[in-house]
């Protein structure tokens, strides 16, 4: 390549333009040889990368130098790399939470009958056999056992999210100790790199086993990855430094206020709420945010629906003429409320059916059936919050897995792209790529018509005319 | 009795539910172009989803003809087996449509990040318009 000459004007405009086509030139030499030996075995690939070249200053006025080929190939290689380990850690966190969410949709289906929904079913059932018969012992205990499903319903539920959240409180121990195994092997590869560098050899090998951990690395955790004369500086995705050249820097966990384990970086800072991504990023969303979520409307159902039937329970009298005693019981922390809830009531008597005392009367009956079918403080009524409850763990476990199967194709569309000769060609690519734009608005737009045609579908036949 | 138009809509109902079919055909179809970087089957398949998308709501409009807008009489028996079909058509279509979408979200973003990595490339053929202007390289753009 012919040195910068500073001349002003059109000269010098001319010699950018006349770097900038040799430089084109080399890049498709290098692209034509690719193709032509791109079924030679053993053959490497050349590449072609570009340069600024440095300005020129004539008088007030400084005019650019024009780019030099250098290796763009490796510049867009880097990008696609980068791009990869972002996708990989995206997949990873989807992965972790789609498994930990399909654990809680077990304890939330209504296969087994004793989910919340069919226990809320049953305690009406119950009830209205109490109301056709109000003197029926059987019809009493019928409504005691109903109320006792319903406990044990919505404990069951509770506890499942309680242990879905201590596996992913588990994960983030494991995970945090696979990190500090990798961030100290790839910290003895920096230096063992730097001090090959320096003697003037070649560390290739040990540069594609640092590549290989460092993906590793992006599968545990987000990282974000820069290249200086020591190596490589990883830090997680808010900063944190993990490796700095030869050096790497250990994660700690401990255990917080709220009972679960907590992530300290080596100067003892917790940075659990800003770690996102990999195994580590989706076992603490999920742990708490999603999990966390789901428990504390769990127990406001638990909490306002107890409330609602013992203040209905309070405006009648059971069959020995006594005022109605609370039928449920919760502790008084509330975030204990759907697994602690419980029957108060000892004796089938005690359920408050009448209202005024005397026997057979079944007056009542229209407080205690209201504090199922009338909306709770919430605004809902107890199905549908529960219902509400249900579809967001569905909902949920649903984008988890349709998240992680769309991040692997698009990881496939990456690899296919880095791998792909032909696309050494930046002008047609850069074609394909606005191509490719295009396209995906279009297909934004037909998504969007998709999801209308759900509404009008589960609309035909009950609203609609088919 | 069935009646003209109880056979009109149970034409038009099967219509589309082939339609709903062919359209989570072309979704996967789509989702395979883009993983194999393989634009022109992509486009080829946006294509045919435009024009069964038109369908699908040109159908979905003469189906859902409220039962109020019509005579007692005129109105269609309800195929329970047609409509269980369609319903799950429209599940199958629905669950892949989101990992559609998921999709076009992550590559869109991947795309975008290329195309204006070349679209800087580019830029350092073009003629210097004035002092610095050759400041803005691809890796300061980026």
């Amino acid at each position: 390549m012919p040195d910068v000459i500073v001349m002003g004007g059109l000269n010098t405009s001319l010699l950018i333009g006349m770097q900038a086509l040799e430089a084109t030139q080399g890049a498709l030499d290098a692209t034509s040889n690719n193709i032509a030996n791109a079924n030679t075995p053993g053959y490497t690939r050349e590449v072609a990368q570009f340069s600024e070249n440095a300005e020129t200053v004539s008088g007030s006025g400084v005019s650019g130098g024009g780019v030099t080929l250098v290796g763009l190939q490796s510049v867009r290689d880097e990008l696609l790399n980068l791009q990869i380990q972002q996708q990989t850690s995206q997949q990873s966190s989807a992965d972790t939470q789609s498994s930990v969410l399909q654990q809680i949709q077990s304890y939330f289906s209504t296969s087994n009958g004793g989910d919340i929904a069919s226990a809320f079913s049953g305690f009406s059932t119950s009830l209205s056999q109490l109301s056709a018969n109000p003197s029926s012992s059987a019809a009493q205990q019928g409504v005691l056992s109903a109320g006792q499903n319903l406990a044990n319903a919505f404990k069951s539920a509770a506890n499942g999210l309680t242990s879905a959240q201590s596996t992913a409180n588990g994960q983030v121990t494991q995970t945090v100790a696979q990190i500090n195994t990798l961030t100290s092997q790839i910290g003895q590869l920096n230096s063992q790199l730097s001090q090959l560098t320096a003697a003037g050899q070649n560390g290739g090998t040990i540069q594609d086993q640092r590549d290989e951990l460092v993906q590793q690395l992006s599968t545990l955790t987000g990282v974000s990855v820069t290249q200086n004369s020591d190596g490589e500086t990883i830090t997680t995705g808010n900063g944190t430094p993990l490796v700095m050249g030869g050096q790497s820097f250990t994660l700690q966990t401990t255990t917080g206020s709220d009972g679960m384990q907590h992530v300290l970086d080596s100067n003892g800072t917790d940075i659990t709420a800003s770690l996102q991504g990999g195994q580590l990023g989706g076992a603490i969303q999920v742990r708490d945010q999603v999990i966390s979520g789901l428990s504390t409307q769990l127990n406001s159902l638990a909490s306002q629906f107890v409330t609602a039937f013992n203040a209905a329970q309070a405006q009648g009298f059971d069959s020995n003429g006594n005022p109605g005693q609370n039928f449920f019981s919760v502790p008084a922390n509330a975030s204990d409320a759907a697994s602690g809830l419980s029957v108060a009531l000892t004796d089938p008597s005690q359920v408050a059916i009448s209202s005024d005392g005397s026997a057979g009367s079944n007056g009542n009956i229209t407080n205690l059936s209201a504090a199922l079918t009338n909306a709770l403080p919430s605004g809902q009524t107890a199905a549908a919050a529960y219902s509400s409850i249900v579809f967001q763990v569905g909902n949920s476990a649903a984008n988890a897995s349709a998240q992680s199967t769309a991040i692997g194709l698009n990881l496939q569309q990456l690899t296919n792209q880095q791998g792909s000769v032909s696309a050494v060609d930046t002008n047609e690519e850069a074609t394909n790529l606005l191509r490719f734009q295009t396209a995906y608005e279009a297909a934004a737009r037909i998504i969007s018509t998709i999801q209308q045609l759900n509404t009008i579908t589960l609309n035909m036949g009950t609203s609609g005319g088919y | 009795m069935t009646t003209a138009g109880d056979q009109d809509r149970e034409s038009k109902a099967a219509e589309y539910l082939q339609s709903l079919r062919s359209m989570t055909d072309e979704l996967e179809r789509a989702m395979q172009a883009i993983a194999r970087n393989a634009l022109t089957d992509f486009e080829e398949s946006i294509d045919s989803q435009q024009v069964l998308s038109a369908r699908l709501a040109r159908l979905a409009d003469d189906l859902c003809v409220p039962l109020e807008a019509q005579p007692a009489i005129a109105r269609p028996q309800m195929d329970e087996d047609m409509m269980r079909q369609i319903r799950a058509a429209d599940d199958t279509l629905q669950q892949l449509n989101r990992r559609y979408a998921a999709l076009l979200q992550h590559s869109s973003r991947s795309v975008a990040l290329m195309a204006s990595f070349f679209s800087s490339f580019q830029g350092q053929f073009q003629e210097a318009s004035g002092p610095r202007s050759k400041h803005q390289t691809w890796s300061c753009q980026m």
